[in-house]
């Protein structure tokens, strides 16, 4: 049994740890406003670049710190020139979304370059622990503390005596101004990238010493947590990110001490929840004041929408919906239907964040919440699976919506952040509500597909089902996108100051579109529970998020055909091309990061 | 009025000027002559800041050519530009707000090197501005209006420019800060540094220009002497109708 005195010293060493990740998101946020969603990423690759120079190289410590913080920063230095630079005059988006493809190539990198297997990560430090009032601290946590706030002080310092420090605050407050005192902000985007990532870097090499394991899931974890402490500190704000990562750490702790570790995550995103429902700049920051974002400048890449003419697109349906009368194999069958079940999925995103602009980061949750609610109304209750799926997509529509409608008032780079933290408290309460979704264990022997009593079990009729399914929900999306109501979606996501004045409802119009788009995921989440037949908490994760934000971006930003096409291709190509399901993540990720420069408006235009 | 205008230290010809598909500027065409005071007067939306926008290298024209010391200054970054010897006092003075004034000050000395002769110039602000000299370390967010204006003149100054390009610097200040702001000006100019300014309140910026522009939805309608605009009544008519003809 620990002490509390225990729980503390626990709380607050890895608050220090979250601190060197936030202070480099703070940073960064200052200076470009963005939030760098690559910045776990680098911590991934510090911890096994912290690996090789410890199990291969056998480095002493402080030399590893000095690698570690070293090529960490030069893989921040080149993300910032060859990533983001290119970027600078593009659509607000697209820096975030670069960001999103550079975490999923970074990762998988490591992922294929160390295999997906923990390792270990031995500290080199005496294994001792010194007794301190009721509980005991370790050499490893001095050394963290010690790291921490020498990184603190030394950031304090060079922001505050330095000419580069002032370059960086001047740029932070006021760009324009700044380049009119002769800052080169190129310059200071470069040292703050560098900056970040070599605290992140360290940062992960320490947890990793901490815990003596690294994987590469920690990537996205730390992500996570960092943009939290950085979000409750108050974005951009450095100091605030410190603080905000100490009351994370410890409210973790604590909540730990309470209920469990599995309830960790769970705290830091309820707190992130809270903060930016309520204070949605930081605890420290007045609430007057509005979130920092740029109001102005085209959020999504403006395009004319290739127009297909309907006796095409009517060719096209025909096509697919007598293919299962050609013979064709049943591996391409199935690959269609992964296909039609992620349209689905992609027609919600693009209602989303196309049409009403709020890009969604969480989108899996809605899959989530309509598969589980299929499943048990199917298993428990003895719904007609015809009926579940409905029940699914209604589940997700409801719950999906009152979920995120707290973070309605939030704009930009906030919703994406609120959907990513909504996503994964959907997918902690899937693992810890025992007693309905059976926890960890997951929920095996679902019914098969079926309608009016009669079980989908071939290929082709569940290549009908899901493939009927899809074109509804599409012509369906088609309809509400061309009538009046498609464009108040419009005007909110192009100015929704502007669309506020004339009068138009932003929590109404909002709710609607989640609703909608709620019930297309949970419909295709529905489908999914019953074809696989199992799920648990992590069927449903994160890669599906950003994989149908790369098809919805792929073939054009609210574009209802386009969302289907890329859906088709994504999902398609690698099988044509047989690359091995490895690479396949990293191909998404390219594919992203190429679309965000080259072509931002996809491929059949946005609307 | 060119028998004693000396060459031209700023010169804009033939600037075309687009925001996506709306022009801004039609052939503009405007210099400034080294030691003098030229000032551009204009209505709301007539493309003022978008003038000075261009000369410091924020906003690029799609034609034209804009030179400064006989050197073209386009394809240049803006704090290349500064560098050349061009400061600004931008429009609403953009002080870097939870900065110190005295940090806000020593910004505008960012592209010295000469930290010593920094800190004398630093001296030489607070006698030209005396009230400055309680305020070093207050945030500079948290100054009146007129005190922000006296900041961003200082810190325009403190690279030592040849030139300064300045953005409404009267608007929103009392009478009283008004009359200073015009004397400063006049003293700063006097010390050999050229201005350019962008007005509305025509009366005043032609007290102390020497030579003025009018600006009319981006086309210079009228130009010469400061001193034969004063008495022009069309310059009334283009500098109060320029708001309506957006
Ligand atoms: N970044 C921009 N993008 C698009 N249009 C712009 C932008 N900046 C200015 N404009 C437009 O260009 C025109 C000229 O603007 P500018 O700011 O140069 O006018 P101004 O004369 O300084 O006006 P004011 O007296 O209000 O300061 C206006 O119609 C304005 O709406
Ligand atoms: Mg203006």
């Amino acid at each position: 049994m620990s002490s509390w005195l225990d729980y503390t010293i626990n709380g607050l060493i890895v608050g220090n740890v979250y601190a060197l990740v936030a202070v480099g998101l703070a940073l960064i946020f200052g200076v470009s406003r963005l939030i760098n969603f690559a910045q776990g990423s680098i911590y991934l690759v510090g911890a096994y670049i912290g690996w090789v120079a410890v199990v291969q190289l056998h480095t002493p410590l402080p030399l590893t710190i000095i690698v570690v913080a070293v090529a960490a920063a030069l893989v921040g230095l080149i993300i910032e020139r060859f990533g983001l630079r290119p970027l600078q005059n593009s659509v607000r988006i697209a820096p975030l979304l670069a960001t999103i493809g550079i975490s999923f190539v970074l990762d998988q990198l490591v992922m294929l370059t160390f295999s997906p297997n923990p390792r270990a990560l031995p500290s080199q430090l005496p294994d001792v622990r010194f007794q301190v009032g009721g509980g005991t601290i370790g050499p490893l946590d001095l050394l963290i503390a010690g790291v921490g706030i020498t990184s603190a002080l030394l950031l304090f310092v060079f922001l505050r005596y330095s000419k580069l420090g002032w370059a960086i605050r001047a740029t932070a407050q006021d760009r324009d101004a700044a380049m009119q005192m002769g800052v080169d902000v190129n310059r200071v985007n470069q040292a703050v990238f560098g900056i970040a990532a070599a605290l992140g870097g360290v940062s992960g090499m320490l947890v990793g010493m901490y815990y003596n394991q690294i994987d590469t899931a920690m990537s996205l974890q730390a992500t996570l947590k960092g943009v939290v402490a950085e979000v409750v500190g108050g974005a951009g704000n450095v100091p605030g990110a410190v603080v905000g990562s100490l009351l994370l750490g410890l409210v973790e702790s604590y909540g730990v001490a309470v209920f469990g570790t599995s309830y960790r995550n769970l705290f830091a995103f309820l707190l992130l929840v809270v903060v930016l429902v309520l204070r949605p700049n930081g605890l420290f920051a007045s609430a007057r004041q509005a979130p920092p974002e740029p109001l102005t400048g085209t959020f999504i890449a403006p395009s004319r929408p290739v127009r297909i003419p309907r006796w095409a697109l009517l060719v096209a349906a025909g096509v697919f919906a007598i293919l299962p009368f050609f013979p064709v194999s049943f591996y391409v069958l199935q690959t269609l239907i992964n296909a039609w079940l992620l349209g689905m999925l992609a027609l919600s995103l693009t209602l989303v964040a196309g049409t009403i602009g709020q890009v969604s980061l969480g989108h899996a949750a809605l899959l989530a919440i309509g598969a589980y609610t299929s499943a048990l109304l199917s298993l428990n209750f003895s719904v007609p699976v015809g009926l579940a799926i409905i029940g699914g997509g209604l589940m997700s529509a409801a719950l999906g919506t009152a979920l995120i409608s707290p973070s309605f008032r939030l704009r930009g780079h906030y919703v994406s952040i609120a959907t990513l933290a909504i996503g994964e408290i959907v997918s902690l309460v899937i693992l810890n509500w025992e007693s309905v979704t059976r926890g960890p264990i997951g929920i095996s022997g679902i019914p098969p597909l079926s309608l009016f009593g009669y079980d989908l079990i071939s290929a082709t009729s569940i290549y009908w089902f899901s493939f009927s399914a899809m074109v509804v929900l599409a012509l369906l999306q088609g309809r509400l996108l061309g009538s009046h109501l498609g464009r108040s979606f419009r005007a909110i996501r192009d100015d929704d100051i502007a669309a506020r004045a004339y009068g138009l409802s932003l929590n109404r119009y909002k709710s609607l579109a989640f609703i909608f788009g709620g019930f297309a995921a949970g419909v295709s989440g529905g489908i999914a529970a019953h074809l696989y037949s199992y799920i648990n908490h992590e069927t449903f994760n994160t890669q599906q998020s950003i994989l149908a934000l790369t098809v919805v971006i792929l073939g054009g930003l609210g574009n209802v055909v386009g969302a289907i096409l890329g859906s088709v291709a994504l999902v398609g190509l690698p099988e044509v091309f047989r690359i091995a399901a490895e690479y396949r993540i990293l191909i998404y990720g390219i594919v992203l990061l190429l679309l965000v420069r080259f072509r931002p408006q996809g491929l059949l235009g946005t609307i | 009025m060119t028998d004693s205008a000396p060459e031209p230290l700023l010169a804009l010809s033939n600037v075309n000027t687009f925001y996506g598909q709306a022009q801004v500027h039609f052939d503009l065409s405007i210099t400034v002559g080294r030691g003098h005071i030229v000032c551009l007067l204009g209505g709301n939306a007539s493309g003022k800041s978008t003038t000075m926008k261009i000369i410091l290298g924020l906003v690029r024209p799609r034609s034209g050519d804009v030179t400064f010391d006989g050197a073209s200054l386009l394809g240049l970054t803006t704090p290349q530009i500064v560098r050349r010897g061009i400061a600004s006092v931008p429009e609403a003075r953009r002080l870097f707000a939870d900065m110190s004034v005295r940090e806000n000050i020593l910004m505008g000395a960012f592209v010295r090197n000469d930290r010593d002769v920094v800190a004398q110039d630093l001296d030489r602000m607070l006698t030209l501005f005396p009230k400055l000299g309680q305020r070093l370390s207050q945030r500079a967010g948290s100054l009146s209006g007129g005190e922000q204006q006296m900041v961003a003149m200082a810190r325009a100054l403190m690279s030592r420019p040849r030139m300064i390009v300045m953005d409404e610097p009267t608007m929103g200040l009392s009478p009283l800060y008004v009359d200073r702001v015009l004397e400063l000006i006049r003293t700063i100019n006097q010390e050999g540094v050229s201005v350019f300014m962008v007005e509305q309140n025509a009366s005043l910026a032609l007290e102390i220009a020497h030579e003025a522009y009018v600006l009319q939805t981006g086309t210079i309608v009228l130009s010469g002497p400061a001193q034969a605009l004063k008495d022009d009544p069309r310059v009334r008519d283009a500098y109060l109708g320029g708001s309506e003809a957006a």
